[in-house]
């Protein structure tokens, strides 16, 4: 060992601290298991650790046949995201200590995510996402008004034109938004907060060219069908805000026109009833989210009510504020035809 | 028996180019087998840059400078022609991968912005504010749905099939179900990545960058070149290994060893903790040798004297970095660092088309070696040579199967691939898999990192032959067929021993000092004896058999590689 040469300086003793921990994870292999089960797993949790480190030394030391997903483990790949006491994160970026002192009670329960079937241990099946992610268009389909043909020239995008969607290229597929998600639970079909973060990544971009395309797929996989819970903003380890996307889609869905789905005549009715009434005209919102169908569920209100002894009506009165309401949306109004404006000056 | 005219193994940036260009035109069958779901490939979690002289922000670029700073970067190890060819095109796939939506961060014009990067002359390097591998991996992802490209995920590639001349296909694991297939192509790609977990935790690198095809390709019969050139970067997190970036150093922080002591003081008393990567990596490791380490043989990032605000303002990410991986508050207490593998500079010889010895096999990206980086890979480097050369592979292998035919598959191709597996699955023993992996690793860092010398070397290569013997004894506990990661853990392990037995090797033999291969007692660099690519091949006692070829040196005569 050589001579200290400066006096000065001090050792450096790192504060790492030492719990023994009980890690309870949710094991499960088909064909093998009739149903999930725990286990229970005693270890020297230190400072430091992630999720992800325990279940690596578990496997390592205690039970080979531990089955999980991780690859990059520094939180880009989004191969590794499970809940940890019901909460979906990524088992790599998540510290166990805070975790475990939080609680007080030195122990963790591990399980796979939910909404997508189990292949094992924490392993779920991400296909049934990727299938859904794939028919929404998600690429780049050549706007040749701004990409050129040659490759001796770059398209032109302002950065600005890129922060429109640029947070959105931070998705990294993990899924912890889809087993959050509120639809997904109760209706399988609905694509999930990913996926139309994806579409709408792409609609946003100013050298595409698909985006009525998207906006369709979008619509045929229950782009109304989000109850913007926000779950996924919750949960979402890259901070996309997926409801606000979803919102944004539902947007331009109804600027580019497409108005004939239950959730746009929906949100079509809210406002012109407000503007009109002062309120939502709600005896008539079946028909007018449903069509003809909607008949059925009026006539069997109006029934309800008359039994009751009450008198059914198919429109309400107008409330007193309503005057104030329509000057508001003649403001509005006013002042988008402004910016609209200006923004075609601009470019 | 699954057949395709094409047949890319590996999903990285190399891979999904090559898939891409190859179906382009929608009139060949093209499908990519990879170990994990495409976009989770290990390309993903490049963060700094790409380089190509588009000029946006220095005008005054060109793709000849480019051209210099990598063949001096390479400290003359790279072939000139191939170093050529990776920097004239590099605009071109830039501009290729722009067009098809990679959201790469603009300048005031409108074009592609560009930041400066270490050991290049120039402003050159196209980013997308830190996630640059991330968006192009998704990119070219997204462009492969498109276009039809059929995509394998989770699928372990075991073995490599050929008959001497020409390419048959691959036998591959479905690891969801644990059955074994012969995939037949007339064509095949390896674009399976690097070796940096011969090292295990104290890499950059993601848990599957085992090397695998590089593995497969010389138990095939096939070259590797230059493997003993691996990378270091000085600054990982002590426990994972995971990348601090040299932002930290640019904004004032401190190296200090476990004494407290700020030791650049006695290595580069100027430039200090602004030196040089293999400079600072080499210190790192000369303190902690010498028993200044911290009480896990770390050295420490001190960034406690900037204050919290200058932190939080100035450092936001690497502050979070620190605490969800690492555990530490930057803000608090000095990061524990260790210096860690970052990139293989070898890999399978290939010609400018990825081009192996065998008619119809290509290898691209970090698995292959054409060479463009030598002996020292420049920052930015790499992940334009996935671009041009996945690239170039791709265009290749498309002509190349158009114009010829599948040959007949002999019968029992799979038997191989099938007694290995039992080899691993069946039976019982008392060697762990975890254990082996972390004696590999300790040994290659201790006697095959950073520092190398004769004594240490020898002692490795004994010590391997050991390892490999208590590999054949190994036996994999989980007998599941379904997701079994312990099996594809044990396959990944053989193909490490195998590297890094070529890797220990190259590095005896190799009596100089050159870029990232550092030996102790030859410290200089010797071009009269060793300007020249380390070949390595299986011989037939199944153990490495080394000669060298030439470098091609078309325009720039070796000097002293100085900064
Ligand atoms: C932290 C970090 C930061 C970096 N930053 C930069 C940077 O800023 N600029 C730069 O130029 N370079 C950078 N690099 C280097 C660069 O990212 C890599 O060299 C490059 O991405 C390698 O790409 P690839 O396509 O060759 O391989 P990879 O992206 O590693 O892909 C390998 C693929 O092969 C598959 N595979 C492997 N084995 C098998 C098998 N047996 N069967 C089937 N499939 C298999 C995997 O699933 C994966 O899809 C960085 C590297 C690291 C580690
Ligand atoms: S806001 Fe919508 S997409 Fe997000 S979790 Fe709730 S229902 Fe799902
Ligand atoms: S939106 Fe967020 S939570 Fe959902 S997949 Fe992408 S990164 Fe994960
Ligand atoms: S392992 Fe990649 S995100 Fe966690």
């Amino acid at each position: 060992m050589s001579e200290k040469i400066m006096p000065e300086s001090e050792k450096i003793t790192p504060i790492r601290e030492k719990i023994l921990a009980n890690i309870r994870v949710q094991r499960y292999t088909p064909g093998k298991d009739k149903s999930p089960y725990f286990d229970n797993f005693k270890m020297e949790v230190e400072t430091g650790m992630t999720i992800l480190e325990v279940l690596r030394h578990i496997k390592n030391t205690q039970d080979s046949s531990l089955t999980f997903r991780a690859f990059c483990r520094s939180a880009i790949c989004g191969s590794c995201a499970v809940k940890v006491n019901s909460d979906s994160v990524l088992a790599c970026s998540t510290q166990l200590m805070p975790i475990l002192k939080d609680f007080g009670k030195g122990s963790v329960t591990i399980t796979p995510m939910s909404n997508m079937p189990i292949i094992r241990d924490l392993v779920v099946d991400i296909d049934p996402v990727i299938e859904k992610l794939a028919k929404m268009h998600p690429y780049l389909v050549e706007n040749r008004e701004r990409v050129p043909k040659a490759l001796e020239q770059e398209s032109l995008m302002s950065q600005k034109e890129l922060e429109k969607f640029n947070v959105m290229t931070d998705c990294i597929l993990c899924a912890a938004c889809y087993s959050a998600c509120s639809s997904v639970k109760t209706d399988s079909n609905y694509a999930g907060p990913l996926t139309i973060v994806k579409a709408y990544r792409y609609s946003a971009d100013p050298r595409d060219n698909f985006s009525s395309m998207r906006i369709q797929a979008a619509m045929d996989q229950g782009l109304w069908s989000c109850v913007q819970c926000r779950k996924c903003i919750k949960v979402c380890p890259k901070d996309i805000r997926p409801a606000d996307s979803i919102r944004n889609m539902r947007q331009i869905s109804i600027e580019v026109g497409i108005h004939d789905t239950p959730g746009s005549r929906r949100a079509r009715a809210y406002t012109d009833d407000v503007e009109n009434f002062g309120q939502v005209n709600k005896p008539m919102l079946p028909v007018i989210v449903n069509g003809t169908k909607g008949w059925a569920a009026i006539e069997a209100a109006e029934a309800g009510l008359k039994k009751h002894g009450m008198e059914p009506t198919r429109q309400v009165c107008t409330l007193p504020g309503q005057k104030v309401t329509a000057k508001i949306y003649a403001k509005v109004r006013e002042i988008e035809a402004k910016e609209k404006n200006q923004g075609e000056n601009k470019v | 028996m699954l057949t395709y005219d094409v047949l890319i193994v590996g999903s990285g940036g190399a891979g999904l180019y090559a898939a891409l260009e190859s179906r382009m035109e929608e009139d060949v069958q093209v499908a990519v087998l990879t170990k994990v779901y495409p976009t989770r490939s290990h390309t993903g979690a490049a963060q700094g840059g790409v380089n190509a002289a588009l000029a946006n922000v220095d005008s005054t670029d060109s793709w000849e400078e480019h051209w210099f700073d990598t063949v001096k970067g390479s400290d003359y190890l790279a072939d000139q022609d191939s170093a050529e060819l990776l920097c004239r095109e590099a605009p071109q796939v830039i501009r290729e991968m722009e067009h098809w939506g990679c959201p790469f961060d603009r300048t005031k014009e409108g074009k592609i912005a560009q930041r400066p990067f270490g050991g290049a002359s120039k402003t050159r390097a196209c980013y997308a504010a830190d996630k640059i591998g991330h968006v192009m991996l998704h990119t070219l992802y997204e462009q492969g749905l498109r276009h039809g490209v059929d995509y394998f995920n989770e699928w372990v590639t075991l073995s490599l099939l050929h008959n001497g001349q020409r390419c048959l296909g691959v036998n591959a694991l479905d690891a969801r179900t644990g059955k074994l297939h012969t995939i037949q192509a007339k064509a095949v790609i390896l674009a399976t990545g690097g070796y940096g977990r011969i090292y295990w935790n104290r890499t950059s690198n993601a848990y599957g960058n085992t090397g695998d095809g590089t593995a497969i390709a010389y138990r095939a019969g096939l070259p590797l070149k230059d493997m003993e050139f691996v990378q270091f970067h000085p600054t990982g997190l002590r426990r994972t290994g995971i990348l601090m970036s040299e932002g930290a150093r640019g904004e004032g922080a401190y190296l200090l060893n476990g004494w407290g002591e700020r030791f650049m003081t006695r290595y580069a008393p100027e430039k200090m903790e602004l030196g040089p990567r293999d400079l600072i990596s080499r210190a790192i490791e000369t303190e902690v040798r010498q028993g200044r380490g911290g009480p896990e043989d770390e050295v420490f990032l001190d960034l406690t004297h900037l204050g919290a605000k200058r932190i939080m303002e100035r450092l936001p990410q690497i502050r979070q970095l620190c605490i969800d991986f690492e555990g530490v508050d930057p803000i608090e207490e000095p990061i524990p660092i260790k210096p860690t593998a970052h990139y293989s500079m070898g890999g399978i010889h290939t010609d400018i088309n990825g081009l192996t010895s065998i008619e119809g096999i290509y290898a691209a990206g970090e698995a292959g070696c054409v060479s463009v980086h030598g002996a020292n890979r420049l920052g930015g480097n790499s992940l334009l040579d996935i671009l041009v050369f996945g690239r170039r592979a791709g265009v290749h292998a498309l002509e190349y199967a158009r114009k010829t035919d599948f040959l007949p598959m002999p019968k029992n191709v799979l038997k191989m691939a099938q007694s290995c597996i039992n080899g691993l699955m069946e039976g019982d023993s008392k060697e762990s898999l975890a254990d082996i992996r972390r004696d590999m690793a300790n040994l290659m860092a201790d006697k095959a990192g950073i520092y190398r010398d004769e004594t240490g070397l020898t002692e490795a290569v004994n010590k391997l032959e050991e390892l490999k013997e208590r590999y054949k004894k190994l036996r994999v506990q989980d007998k599941s067929k379904v997701f079994n990661t312990e099996l594809v853990a044990g396959l990944e392990l053989g193909n490490m021993l195998d590297l890094a037995e070529i890797v220990v090797k190259g590095a005896l033999s190799r009596q100089e000092s050159r870029g990232a291969h550092y030996r102790e007692d030859f410290q200089y660099r010797d071009d009269d004896n060793w300007l020249k690519h380390t070949i390595a091949t299986k011989g037939t006692d199944g153990k490495p058999v080394l000669s060298f070829k030439p470098v091609t040196i078309t325009n720039f005569q070796p000097e002293a590689r100085t900064y």
